[in-house]
């Protein structure tokens, strides 16, 4: 019963998103919409991917849309300005062979849909690979298996991951350019704001730390901490400490790439004693698995706020 | 007991439908970020009360991600929406 | 029922009616402060219910020390966005009140 309430409120969060008549409702949507999600999530039993659901789509999410929102000047929102006189000029003469592109995404979706829905119906015999994994369990160092299958029997997928994220900043940064970053940010006047960023760096910086040495026997790791240490840096920036400009560059290059860099660097590693790619061995593994994801969450961290103070450092030069 | 603890989730989450009537309807974006902050309050209770149903307490860290996040939005709007003054949005 | 249950009941109920005496303020209230009073004070107590109810269904003194550590965070929380949120407010321009009628 809680289910199809759950199932019917997201489904209908989601359509508000796409739907509402004014941008900002669509950003507070999205973030009900993700609070519903990391519910169902929680409720499928994943709670791993319920943490990082929302520190990612409510937190860091949330607050990019905001700060996307800032550019647009919002009195020129679509809806309002389609019953100005621009609607006097939208072609008439369009005909029906512009609606094909959206047939056929619509089309294409239902059938994924479908697909997806004929797919997952039935849980394959035998629980699928959760026999598998618990019997390699005692191997790989951990005893979450999550974080085993994660770092240690795929960790090639999560490396590619880490790659994924620094492709999107290096991104980001190639379409915006790399200003660093001397710019004043004067909204950090407020004694209450200035208390409760100082207050919550630490509480973050703690709790972050806990998701990543729980995530050996229990839901938590790389990424969620990585996610709530970027929300630090994230939070700094907005209270007008830019953290990239009071530490050398070098450094910040170093915080990016570290975590991919000793991955790979560990993958290939042991190929000179005769294992395979990304194969650890079973004495160590707890330990490289620690470092692994220590220094990842501090990349993922880095990544987030650069990713974060780039594009808030781009909307800036636009305010009227 | 455990039909009591699924009768509070599903008022919880009615009550989560109903502030959504306030983000459709209020009339300045300020309304519609109080209500965000309902929705984080609801959601932790709820997440609370799912954590003793099922009797995991890894669901209290879900919870915690929640209540931390949700004042980054706050912050997130507050600060980065104060550049323009005198608009309405 | 023991009497455990019994109290973990009566509290939950609480926190119950304080979250929907929240919730109408949010809808009914006819300005942006009154509703962020409304908001702000009733839900967090009611989530004080509710937490308090919840440590004493899982009776492990470990849960119960972070799920109050946890009730004080989202006060401090709430309260430092309901500041902000109202100043934000404030700055825009004049405070018009609003009357909504529902």
């Amino acid at each position: 019963m809680i289910d199809i309430l759950l199932a019917l409120l997201t489904i209908y969060l989601a359509l508000q998103c796409l739907l509402a008549p004014r941008l900002p409702q669509t950003v507070f949507m999205f973030f009900a919409f993700g609070l519903a999600l990391a519910l169902a999530w929680v409720r499928l039993g994943a709670v791993d991917v319920a943490i990082t659901e929302a520190a990612v789509a409510s937190g860091f999410l949330g607050v990019l849309f905001l700060d996307a929102l800032q550019d647009f000047s919002l009195s020129a929102s679509p809806k309002r300005r389609g019953a100005g006189k621009d609607s006097a000029t939208q072609p008439e003469k369009q005909g029906w062979t512009s609606y094909l592109p959206g047939v056929a995404l619509g089309v294409g979706l239902g059938l994924f849909l479908l697909i997806a829905l004929e797919a997952t119906w039935k849980m394959p015999e035998g629980g699928g690979l959760t026999a598998a994994v618990a019997a390699q369990l005692p191997q790989s160092g951990v005893e979450h298996p999550v974080t085993a299958v994660l770092l240690n029997f795929r960790a090639y997928d999560t490396w590619l991951e880490l790659g994924v994220i620094l492709l999107g900043l290096l991104a980001i940064y190639a379409v915006g350019g790399v200003k660093l970053y001397p710019r004043h940010n004067n909204v950090a006047d407020d004694p209450v704001l200035q208390q409760i960023m100082w207050f919550f760096t630490p509480v973050l910086f703690l709790f972050g730390a806990f998701l990543l040495y729980i995530g050996k026997s229990g839901p938590g790791g790389a990424f969620q901490a990585g996610v709530l240490w970027g929300s630090i840096g994230i939070l700094l920036h907005l209270g007008g400490k830019l953290v990239f400009s009071v530490i050398p560059r070098w450094v910040g290059q170093v915080l990016l790439t570290v975590g991919l860099g000793f991955f790979l660097f560990l993958g290939f590693f042991f190929l000179a004693r005769g294992a395979a790619v990304f194969e650890y061995p079973p004495a160590y593994a707890g330990l490289l698995i620690l470092i692994i994801e220590t220094l990842a969450a501090i990349s993922i961290a880095t990544t987030l706020t650069a990713i974060f103070a780039t594009l808030n450092q781009e909307n800036k030069k636009e305010v009227h | 007991m455990d039909l009591f603890f699924t009768i509070v989730i599903i008022f919880l989450l009615l009550n989560i439908a109903l502030g959504l009537i306030r983000v459709w309807r209020g009339p300045t974006v300020a309304d519609r970020l109080l209500t965000t902050q309902l929705f984080g309050t609801t959601g932790m209770a709820i997440l609370l009360v799912l954590a003793g149903y099922l009797k995991q307490p890894t669901f209290l860290n879900v919870a915690i991600t929640f209540n931390v996040l949700a004042i980054l939005l706050v912050i997130g709007l507050v600060i980065v929406w104060n550049k323009r003054k005198g608009e309405n949005p | 029922m023991s009497i455990k249950e019994l109290i973990t009941i009566i509290l939950l109920v609480i926190g119950c009616f304080f979250f929907l005496a929240g919730t109408l303020g949010v809808l009914r209230f006819p300005d942006l402060f009154t509703r962020l009073h409304a908001l702000t004070k009733a839900d967090n107590l009611g989530l004080g219910f509710i937490a308090a109810g919840m440590a004493l269904h899982i009776a492990s003194p470990w849960a119960a020390v972070k799920i109050f550590s946890m009730w004080l965070l989202m006060l401090l929380a709430s309260s430092t966005s309901c500041y902000l949120i109202a100043r934000f407010e404030k700055e825009k321009d004049a405070p018009k009140n609003k009357k909504e009628e529902l």
